[in-house]
């Protein structure tokens, strides 16, 4: 009753909601960067949305199923194959002892999700089994309920509904949203300028605790020192040299450096499914709007 | 969103923490309101609130927007009088009731040359001797500032001007869980095996974050702690980190 990794992937995890709780511990919370891609794969499963998932980044784990389950995979098209047949993303999936998924090429996004029908048996950290330094090897088993009760489940969640997650996720085209934060005032002027109007990329030193960007060079009015304070996923340090690094999943729960702003949780997905040298613009927005954005987004998957 | 509520500084950080900010200080009236706060906020409870984070001036509440506050019209103005609520009440309570334990936490160190890496150096560069740097560094009763950098890494002070010295400006790629370091005016205990820039002058015996649930980390935010100093032979036989 178990998945099992018959080849490592380049940094595939086991994810969830995230281990909230401990940070005043210095306990970092991790979780899915595109959580909601990971919403929309459990809610097909008709699981809860925040169930644990597999996180795969290209060149992905190969799982080899150690019994019948139900499954679906959402978030980045890597060109799903099961025992190298090709299978359709967001809907559920039967797959049979023995079987074999691995993925074949990253056609769109950074990270997929797969989720499994069913109950995970293993032991939570601290209430997550959200990744904590622990990646998943060459010969882990992750074990799982099987569920063999059905072959196909009716979708529950509407096209309309997937359609209009895959919009939120991937359409590139739309700006990374943000909150202005406690040293936005500090910018001097061409900066805000720079900020909102100059297009930004993520550069190749991102991983699953941050992003740094490539783009105009920013700067204070006058430089200067933080006292450390917590940081949240989605917040913009600007680094001495100018550079913004935005915090991720993985992100320490403190940080020194200015704090321009927070993009807000509704565009962090599709933030964390942006390839590098990629461009994309900043825009301001507002807490009543972002707040209202979440809600109505996770209204969706209530069923 | 931004207010001043009494002595608080309230700003929301992005759309799911709220900082409730005083004046930027290192000292002990400033962390121990922050605790203070902290502990009143965790004892209701609050539907919403998944965690809650004191640094410092700073004490951030990160939430769920799903599920905290139910807003009718808009979002920030039923942040705004949630913190107002929070503040009043707070202000409110009998400040006895909050005292923080003032027990100090007695915290062994071994300052022996096989784990005070950069003790000689200070000695040389400070123009003091190892023994009276030992000294200073156990005289002081050191407060928790801020924990993090790693689960349980501790940010203490104040550290006696005339052993302060800044980190190292390349970090070393191992410390040992356990060492002692010390960085401008802070001083604190590395939990783990890690890289680390602060000059090492001893290592406890004691294991200062166990990932056992029912351990975790040794001090919180707050906490008062005075070292004082072992001999090697002691530090074998105290060892929790082995």
């Amino acid at each position: 009753m178990s998945i099992k990794i018959i080849k490592k992937g380049l940094a595939d995890s086991l994810q969830d909601k995230g281990r909230y709780g401990y940070q005043h511990l210095g306990i970092q919370p991790n979780g899915c960067m595109d959580f909601m891609s990971a919403w929309l794969a459990n809610s097909i499963l008709q699981n809860e949305i925040d169930q644990p998932v597999f996180e795969l980044h290209f060149p992905t784990s190969h799982l080899k199923f150690e019994d019948d389950y139900t499954i679906c995979i959402s978030g980045a098209n890597f060109v799903p194959v099961i025992n190298e047949k090709s299978i359709a993303m967001n809907c559920a999936i039967s797959v049979s002892k023995n079987d074999v998924l691995s993925m074949l090429q990253p056609i769109e996004g950074k990270t997929a999700y797969l989720a499994i029908k069913g109950f995970i048996q293993e032991e939570p950290w601290l209430g997550s089994h959200a990744y904590s330094g622990v990646r998943l090897e060459k010969e882990d088993q992750i074990h799982f309920t099987s569920n063999n009760t059905f072959n196909e489940l009716p979708n529950p969640i509407s096209n309309e509904v997937i359609e209009s997650i895959q919009k939120q996720v991937f359409d590139h085209k739309s700006h990374i949203r943000f909150i202005p934060g406690p040293a936005w005032n500090e910018l001097n002027q061409e900066s805000i300028t720079h900020l909102i109007k100059t297009p930004f990329y993520i550069s190749s030193q991102a991983n699953r605790m941050g992003f740094t960007l490539s783009g105009p060079t920013l700067n204070l009015n006058v430089p200067n020192h933080f006292l450390s304070s917590a940081v949240t996923r989605g917040t913009m340090q600007l680094l001495p040299n100018g550079e913004i690094i935005v915090l991720m999943a993985d992100h320490q729960t403190i940080g020194g450096y200015a704090n321009l702003g927070q993009i807000i949780l509704v565009d962090l997905p599709r933030f964390a499914q942006m390839k590098t040298n990629m461009p994309f613009h900043f825009a301001l927005t507002n807490l009543d709007y972002a707040n209202q954005l979440y809600r109505e987004i996770h209204e969706q998957f209530k069923h | 969103m931004k207010c001043t509520i009494n002595k608080w500084s309230v700003y929301a950080l992005g759309d799911h923490a709220i900082v409730f900010a005083l004046a930027p200080s290192v000292d002990t009236t400033t962390v121990n309101a922050i605790s203070q706060l902290n502990q009143f906020i965790k004892s209701k409870n609050i539907v919403g609130i998944v965690d809650t984070i004191p640094s410092y001036h700073t004490l951030t509440l990160i939430y769920d927007p799903n599920k905290f506050l139910f807003p009718i019209s808009n979002f920030s103005t039923q942040l705004i009088s949630f913190c107002t609520n929070v503040i009043s009440a707070f202000d409110e309570q009998p400040t006895q009731l909050l005292q923080n334990e003032t027990n100090i936490i007695n915290v062994p160190v071994c300052y022996d040359s096989a784990f005070a890496l950069d003790i000689e150096k200070i000695s040389e560069q400070k123009n003091i001797s190892v023994q009276e740097i030992i000294n200073i560094h156990t005289a002081d009763i050191y407060e928790v500032y801020s924990i993090g950098f790693l689960p349980g890494f501790t940010y203490m002070g104040i550290v006696h001007e005339s052993i302060q010295i800044p980190r190292h400006e390349k970090p070393r790629m191992h410390v040992t869980a356990g060492s002692v370091g010390i960085a401008g005016l802070q001083t604190g205990i590395y939990p783990t095996n890690s890289p680390g820039g602060w000059q090492i002058i001893g290592r406890t015996p004691w294991k200062v974050f166990d990932p056992n649930p029912n351990k975790l980390a040794k001090f919180k935010v707050g906490d008062r702690i005075q070292f004082y100093p072992i001999s090697k032979i002691d530090f074998d036989k105290m060892n929790e980190n082995n």
